[in-house]
């Protein structure tokens, strides 16, 4: 997401700048105010945190990854104003030291990731706090939500400013940039609660914004955050994919370009588009061109389409899950829960390929 | 972008002799700031001139003596974002009657341009910084920018953030190598809670042991500043860089749009 030289025209990288700048400077004024024995390595060492944490790429799937962004975390560890001058300060050494991103494009990276994913994320985690109960887990649900929004946000409005840029086409670039974003937020919620989890559990004066009282954070020792079984780690990642799929599906697709993908495209060229259209190879296909028919608003009409679709796909997926899983087990009958302890002495057959 | 490699953490090749190893950081910061601020507001029409900005670009590393494999391996961090704007091209400037075919797309020139201008822009961008970056340690670049007046704050923040960021790196690539030696990968996004767990105890030990560090400073006296000998003057030589530097890219930037 650190956008590089060149890919952000000269007005945006002014006017995001202009608003960078001022956010900035008015959180460096009130950060200087209070600044007691403790804050600045505090600040220092999250700065260096997120430094580091953000060189951690973590996966998405198969070979793709994100990485992490840490804007919220910050909030939580240390408020919104300190926060952002931290995210800035990270920014800026990326850019200077190890450029990675812009220099002339750190008034756009500052504004995604250092104001409005930290003041927008503030917000939101603020606002659920008041409206979940004033519970450990209250607290770290409107934590992990504020984390996957700013995520989101930080991306759309990177999208926004290539476009506005004309680097890249809005139609295009917004719904791939948003839908991988919401895959990648979902990581950088479930690290950053973990961690906030962590550091509440073992030293919960370092957490500015919980102001619940200290018992509520004290558990048994050792225990970091969520701990699932095999199981139910595969069900909330069902679960998960099923809410992030249902939601790109609902309020992304009718956004999604009106242009045709490549394949139309060159059928359109070369002129076998209309056949096409005029043989279906399923003369009735219920969601034709992912629309319901009968619908008269044409966004809802592909939203409610896209919803269906996704519904009808998972659970055919699961479907076939099943049943190829049904065989795998029984091709091999002993599996995790009955693994036998070879006795010792002997070589264990499954040495060097575990 | 991932560089969890075994190379030094920000100390390679920045203390060398050259020339321009030894100019001020405030010249060094100046200058290739001013570079790219020029470079990326040259129309990308003119192709001409971004050839000469690599061949002033191209004299600095030379006269800095970094490896040029180095450098050049470092600019690759732009190619994935080249690469995303390539891959909406077609989608973007569709082709009329004059545009080019590539490999059965057809993009328009306007979209090649609008390619062009990312790209050069970028890469130029990133050479700069990484001349910048190599050539100056991190003290002096922070140096730099106190006398450049930046604000406390933040010189104290990055201050903090150089010192503890060897101490978060090395517990990092401790704990990796750790799980690699385990044959452990994360794959997939249900292993994320693992990494979680690992950047809380992350957190948590480097914290800990920076706070140690924290208080030993105190302890010997520290007030807020570090104190360093001497701190160098801004000499006729950094003078001159700045001067010559600049003039140059400014009287290309002037010609490109005339």
């Amino acid at each position: 997401m650190h956008i590089p030289d060149g890919f952000v025209d000269v007005p945006t990288a002014v006017a995001t700048g202009a608003v960078s700048l001022g956010v900035v400077a008015c959180a460096v004024r009130k950060t200087s105010k209070n600044l007691g024995e403790r804050t600045i390595p505090l600040l220092g060492a999250t700065a260096a945190f997120i430094f580091a944490a953000q060189m951690l790429n973590f996966p998405v799937a198969g070979g793709t990854s994100g990485h992490f962004l840490g804007a919220i975390l910050a909030v939580a560890l240390l408020g919104p104003w300190a926060a952002s001058i931290v995210m800035t300060v990270v920014l800026v050494v990326q850019a200077l030291g190890m450029a990675d991103g812009g220099v002339t494009a750190i008034g756009a990276n500052v504004f995604n990731m250092g104001v409005l994913a930290v003041f927008a994320g503030f917000g939101l985690f603020y606002l659920l706090k008041k409206v979940l109960p004033r519970t450990r887990s209250g607290y770290l649900i409107s934590f992990a939500v504020a984390s996957w929004v700013s995520v989101i946000l930080a991306s759309a409005a990177a999208s926004l400013e290539l476009a506005i840029s004309g680097t890249v086409p809005l139609s295009v670039a917004l719904p791939a940039m948003v839908s991988v974003h919401m895959i990648i937020g979902l990581g950088e919620a479930v690290i950053a609660t973990a961690l906030v989890a962590a550091v509440l559990a073992a030293r919960p004066d370092l957490v500015k914004s919980f102001d619940l009282p200290l018992e509520t954070v004290r558990r048994a020792p050792g225990q970091l955050g969520m701990r699932l079984s095999g199981r139910a780690r595969f069900w909330s990642f069902v679960v998960g994919a099923l809410v992030v799929a249902l939601a790109l599906a609902v309020f992304v697709s009718p956004f999604a370009s009106g242009s045709p993908d490549g394949l139309e495209r060159v059928a359109a060229d070369k002129g076998f588009e209309t056949a096409a259209t005029e043989q279906p190879v399923w003369r009735f296909s219920p969601l034709g061109d992912y629309q319901l028919p009968g619908l008269g608003n044409e966004k809802g009409a592909t939203a409610v389409a896209g919803l269906v679709g996704t519904v009808v796909l998972f659970a055919l997926v699961v479907l076939v899950g099943r049943v190829l899983g049904r065989r795998r087990v029984a091709a091999a009958p002993q599996t995790a829960g009955a693994r036998p302890i070879p006795p010792p002495g002997r070589p264990s057959d499954r040495s060097g390929t575990s | 972008m991932a560089c969890a490699g075994t190379a030094p953490f920000l100390t390679e090749t920045r203390t060398g002799g050259s020339l321009v190893h030894r100019l001020d950081a405030r010249a060094k910061i100046l200058g290739f700031i001013g570079f790219t601020v020029v470079v990326v507001t040259t129309p990308a029409r003119a192709v001409w001139a971004f050839v000469l900005y690599a061949v002033v670009l191209a004299f600095l590393i030379g006269l800095a003596r970094l490896p040029l494999m180095y450098v050049l391996k470092r600019a690759l961090v732009v190619v994935p974002f080249v690469l995303v704007v390539a891959i909406f091209l077609p989608f973007f400037h569709k082709a009329g009657a004059g545009g080019y075919s590539l490999g059965g797309m057809r993009v328009s020139g306007e979209g090649l341009l609008v390619l062009w201008n990312a790209g050069a822009k970028a890469v130029l961008g990133v050479l700069s910084m990484i001349v910048l970056g190599s050539t100056t340690t991190f003290p002096d670049m922070v140096s730099g920018f106190e006398r450049l007046r930046a604000p406390k704050v933040f010189i104290l923040i990055v201050s903090f953030m150089y010192r503890y960021s060897f101490v978060f790196v090395e517990e990092l690539r401790r704990m990796q190598r750790a799980m690699a030696s385990r044959n452990y990968r994360a794959r997939w996004l249900w292993n994320v809670p693992t990494l979680g767990h690992m950047l809380s105890a992350l957190f948590l030990r480097s914290y800990g042991r920076g706070e140690r560090v924290y208080v030993a400073m105190l302890s010997r006296g520290y007030e807020g500043t570090v104190r360093v000998l001497g701190g160098g003057r801004f000499g006729a030589a950094d003078v001159a860089f700045l001067f010559v530097l600049l003039g140059a890219v400014v009287v290309i930037r002037v010609v490109s749009s005339l």
